[in-house]
This record gives structure tokens, sequence and C-alpha cells, in this order.
């Protein structure tokens, strides 16, 4: 569904994600836990591109929605300057090596030390053009099979609960007032806040306002929900409502990608859990072995602290 | 001093109602009316425009050069008076083009123009004063930048505003003074003539700045009930 390849994300001198790298197949539920400050929401923000990663790769379905990452192309390497004199270098040098080895040894050196620079010549340019042209997908496209929920909501307060619902299905889908109204009603009916279509997001209380904006989210009919800490904003009552429109998403099939501090909500209904610490993933496992026997040492302290 | 102002009342009324002199003051309202509700209305787009510019994330050159256009335009109009556009506009600009139109229309278009270089500015602080949660909102759904900003952003943005606005109208009546300087009938003018007919002046503009104080007051009201239908979303 979506693959994220090897990213990294740097705001200025500050490096927030080290490689970061995920498979998201259909039907999954990842949830993904770590301590303030690990990198678990700029790692989801990049699923959608709401964080332009600065290196690495996103993928939905077949589709590249970044640009390319030359050093996740082999066969783009290869076709730069700098491989070309690394390796002519090389070969005289010890001309008896097999000449695969020799070639994956200077790749990897390359990759490492971040050798590419811009001037790599045409051949590179062109490969990486190919490869660009004939996968690229448009981000607003892509998005619109991707739903977001997010921590503070961001419902549009300047619109009712309805057209909160039905602006995104109208402008993008070209789907018709009526039957946009319809489906939002049926939605909301869902939730049990019919009654709420006519209000303005002020409104609403915070529990209201979150499964709305789940709701808004699925109106377009995504593939696949992101949730951005959806519970961490909300008064403690208000929690219980939320994860339980959340839970009957998930068993109705959804993929989910939900980023929380609520662990039973990651025992109960993760198929994946990850672990985040520093930038990275550190550990990944179902939540019946995560929780049961945390392998790394950090995975340890953090679940002491929050179990 | 001993001034009776019963005689000068007197005078002047006679010169207002019995000769005409209404006429002239009912046409200034009007050309004020025309020239500042245009003039804000074109100000309110251009400026929009402009704060739009000025606020997207400038990805590529042709969005700098509108950036370094904005720049330019916005420091022609604020760094110059008003009283100067209107000049060079009516006898310069609009001879050099060859355009032969009428006063009020070329007031219009000076005043629509000098109002969106101000306009921009108070909108610019308006969308920034809006939410970055809202355009996350709108592009994770899949709407693009532009549908976003004029859709969510832009909406938000002038309910914040709204009082601002009010003011940049009022001031945009009050500046409404200085079309005569290109031979449209304004307020001032119709009074004037009061004035020089009779060679009494204290009368007409007093009862000059009486009708600019009504309709700023009016304004005033006028924006306090927009303000209060425009808050409806903000009911609890």
């Amino acid at each position: 569904m979506i693959s994220v390849k090897n990213i990294f994300k740097n705001f200025g001198d500050l490096q927030v994600l080290k490689g970061v790298s995920c498979e998201i197949e259909k039907g999954e539920k990842i949830v993904i836990i770590g301590p303030s400050g690990s990198g678990k929401s700029t790692f989801l923000r990049c699923m959608n591109l709401l964080e332009n990663p600065t290196y690495g790769e996103v993928w939905v379905d077949d589709d590249l929605v970044t640009p390319v990452d030359p050093y996740l192309h082999f066969d783009v390497i290869e076709a730069s300057n700098t491989f070309k004199k690394i390796y002519e270098a090389a070969k005289t040098a010890s001309p008896n090596t097999p000449d695969d080895e020799l070639r994956h040894g200077i790749i990897m050196e390359i990759k490492q030390k971040d050798l590419l620079k811009k001037h790599e010549g045409k051949e590179y340019h062109a490969l990486m053009k190919k490869i660009y042209e004939d996968n690229k997908l448009d981000i607003n496209l892509a998005r619109q099979r991707i739903g977001m929920v997010f921590q503070q909501f961001n419902l549009f307060n300047n619109l009712t609960i309805l057209d909160n619902i039905t602006l995104a299905p109208m402008k993008l889908k070209k789907m018709p007032k009526a039957e946009a109204e319809e489906k939002a009603y049926k939605l909301l009916d869902r939730i049990g806040l019919r009654d709420k279509a006519d209000s303005y997001p002020q409104q609403l209380s915070g529990g209201q306002k979150q499964r709305i904006a789940i709701v808004r989210a699925l109106a377009m009919d995504p593939e696949i929900m992101l949730f951005d800490e959806p519970t961490s904003a909300l008064d403690p009552e208000m929690v219980g409502e939320v994860l339980d429109v959340m839970k009957e998403l998930a068993d109705s099939g959804m993929t989910m990608v939900v980023v929380t501090h609520e662990m039973g909500f990651a025992r109960e209904v993760a198929t994946r859990v990850l672990f985040m610490d520093e930038g990275k993933i550190l550990e990944e496992a179902p939540p019946q072995e995560f929780f049961a026997n945390p392998k790394s040492k950090r995975t340890q302290e953090f679940l002491s602290k929050v179990l | 001093m001993d001034i009776n102002w019963s005689v000068k009342f007197e005078g002047f009324w006679n010169r207002l109602t019995v000769k005409g002199g209404y006429k002239d003051v009912i046409l200034g309202l009007k050309n004020t009316g025309i020239i500042a509700v245009g003039g804000l209305i074109i100000g309110i787009v251009i400026g929009t425009l402009i704060a739009v510019i000025k606020v997207i994330p400038k990805t590529n050159k042709f969005l700098s050069f509108l950036d370094k256009l904005a720049d330019l335009y916005v420091g022609f109009f604020r760094g110059t008076p008003m009283m100067v556009q209107l000049l060079l506009g009516y006898y310069v600009l609009l001879p050099m083009l060859g355009i032969n139109t009428d006063a009020v229309v070329a007031s219009l278009i000076i005043f629509g123009l000098n109002s969106g270089a101000y306009v921009s500015e108070i909108m610019r602080s308006g969308i920034l004063s809006v939410d970055p949660g809202q355009m996350e909102a709108g592009r994770a759904l899949g709407m693009s930048y532009g549908s976003t900003m004029f859709k969510i952003i832009v909406p938000q943005a002038i309910k914040n505003i709204l009082p601002t606005i009010g003011n940049e109208f009022i001031s945009l009546v009050k500046e409404t003074s200085i079309v005569s300087f290109v031979g449209a009938v304004d307020l001032y003018k119709a009074f004037r003539s009061i004035a020089n007919a009779n060679y009494e002046f204290m009368v007409p503009y007093l009862a000059m700045a009486v009708i600019y104080i009504v309709i700023v007051l009016i304004i005033t009201v006028l924006v306090k009930f927009m303000e209060k239908r425009l808050r409806a979303s903000d009911k609890r």
C-alpha cells in the first residue's frame, strides 16, 4: 500500500529521521510508539508528504510520490561519473577481483560516503528522469487515497460539520451535492452525530470533533488511514469514544497506521507494532511478542515506564 | 467674537435647498459612495491575490518573480500620497494610454489600486493568523494549495481582519475628499461651491464635517453587525 524507503528528514541541523524504512501491506494495522521526539509523527507525516523527506523515497502502491533518491537505485549510481572514476581506478589497481564484487563494493562505498554530487553526467540524469517519469504520481491524487487524522482535529472552522465532510468529495471527486450529503449523513449516523450536521466545529467537544475528523477523512473512501496521536489532545473521558470508532474501523478491514501512546489500543488492534527512538525504528513485532518480550534494552526501558 | 449663527445658517440653508445646492451634495455623496465602495472591493480582490503571493512557498522562479513584482507594487502605492497617484493616473497615465474616461471612474480605479496595497498587508497578517493545521487538513484530503487557501484559509482570515478592513473603508471614504483635484464632484466640492456663493464658510464646512462623521458612524455600525454575523461559527 505505502512503502517508505530509507527516509531521512532534517529540520535545519536537527536530524529527526535517520534512515527509516517500512512496508505497509493492505489490511495491516500498524501502531507506532516511542518517546516524544523520537520522530514518529514526522515519519507518519512523511507518508503523505506533509513533510518532505530530505532523502529517501515514498511509494504509494506502484507510484513514486517523492523525487528519485539516487542512492536507492544501483543502476543510477552505476551510471554516475563518480562510479565510473572509482571503478576504473579500482579495476587497474586490482584486476583480479570479480567484476560483480567490485561493482557492489563501490556502490556501497558511494552510498555510505554520500559521494554523488550534482554533476554526474548525462546518462545519470537521464536515468533519474526516466525513473521519475515512469513512476511519478501527483501527490494530491495520492493523498485522496490516504486519509489523515490529526492530534488537533483540524476541522475547517469556517464550515459546518456537513460541509466539512462534503467539501473534498464534491470538489475532488465531483460528487453531486445530494449524494455527498447522503453519504455524510450515513457516516454521521455511524458515529451517532447526525444531529450535529449543521453545527460549527467550535460548538463541539474534543471527542466529537475527532470523531468527525475521522469521518471527514472516510468520506473520500481512502485505502489507508493515518492517525497522528488522535487521542493526545482529548480529555481522558473522551478518549474512549474516539478509540471505539477507530476499533470499529479496524474491524471493517481498513489499513491503518496509528501513532499513539495508547498501549491498550496497540495490544488490542495492531497487527504490527513499531518502536521508534532517535529517528530510527528500533524494534518491530506483532503486539503479543512485542509486549511480552521486547528485544532491545531501550524498548524494555520504555515499556517499563509506560505500562 | 460675536457670530450670528442664525443668519449664517439661513443663508446656507437657502443655498442648499431653494437654490439647488443639494443636487451637488447628493451627487458628491453618490460619488463618494461609488469610489469608496468600488475602491474597497477592487482593493480586497487585489489585496487578497497579493497576500497569497506573499505567503505561498516560493517553489519556483515564477513565484519569486511575482513576489518581487508584488513588493514593487506595494512599495509604490504605500510610498506615495494617494493624491500624487490620482494626479499621475488621471493626468499622465490615462492620456499616455490614450484613454479618455470619467474622473469618477479614474478615481475609482486609483482608489482600488491604492487600497489593494494596504489590504494586501492586512490580509497577509490575517492569513498568517489562521492555524496552519487548517492548511494541512486541506492538503491531507488531497486539495491543492490554492483551493485550500481560497475555500478555507481566506474566509477565516477575512473574519479575523474585518475590523481592520472596516478601518480601511473608513479611511477610503475620507480620502474621497481629494477627487475634486481631478474634477470629480465630491462633498468638498459641493460644500465649497455653497460657501463660495455666500462668502460664508463656517456653516457649510461644519455641515460637511457632520456628514462625514455620520457616514463613518453608519459604517462602524455596519462593520460591527457583519462581524457578529461572521462570528456565528464561533458561538458555543
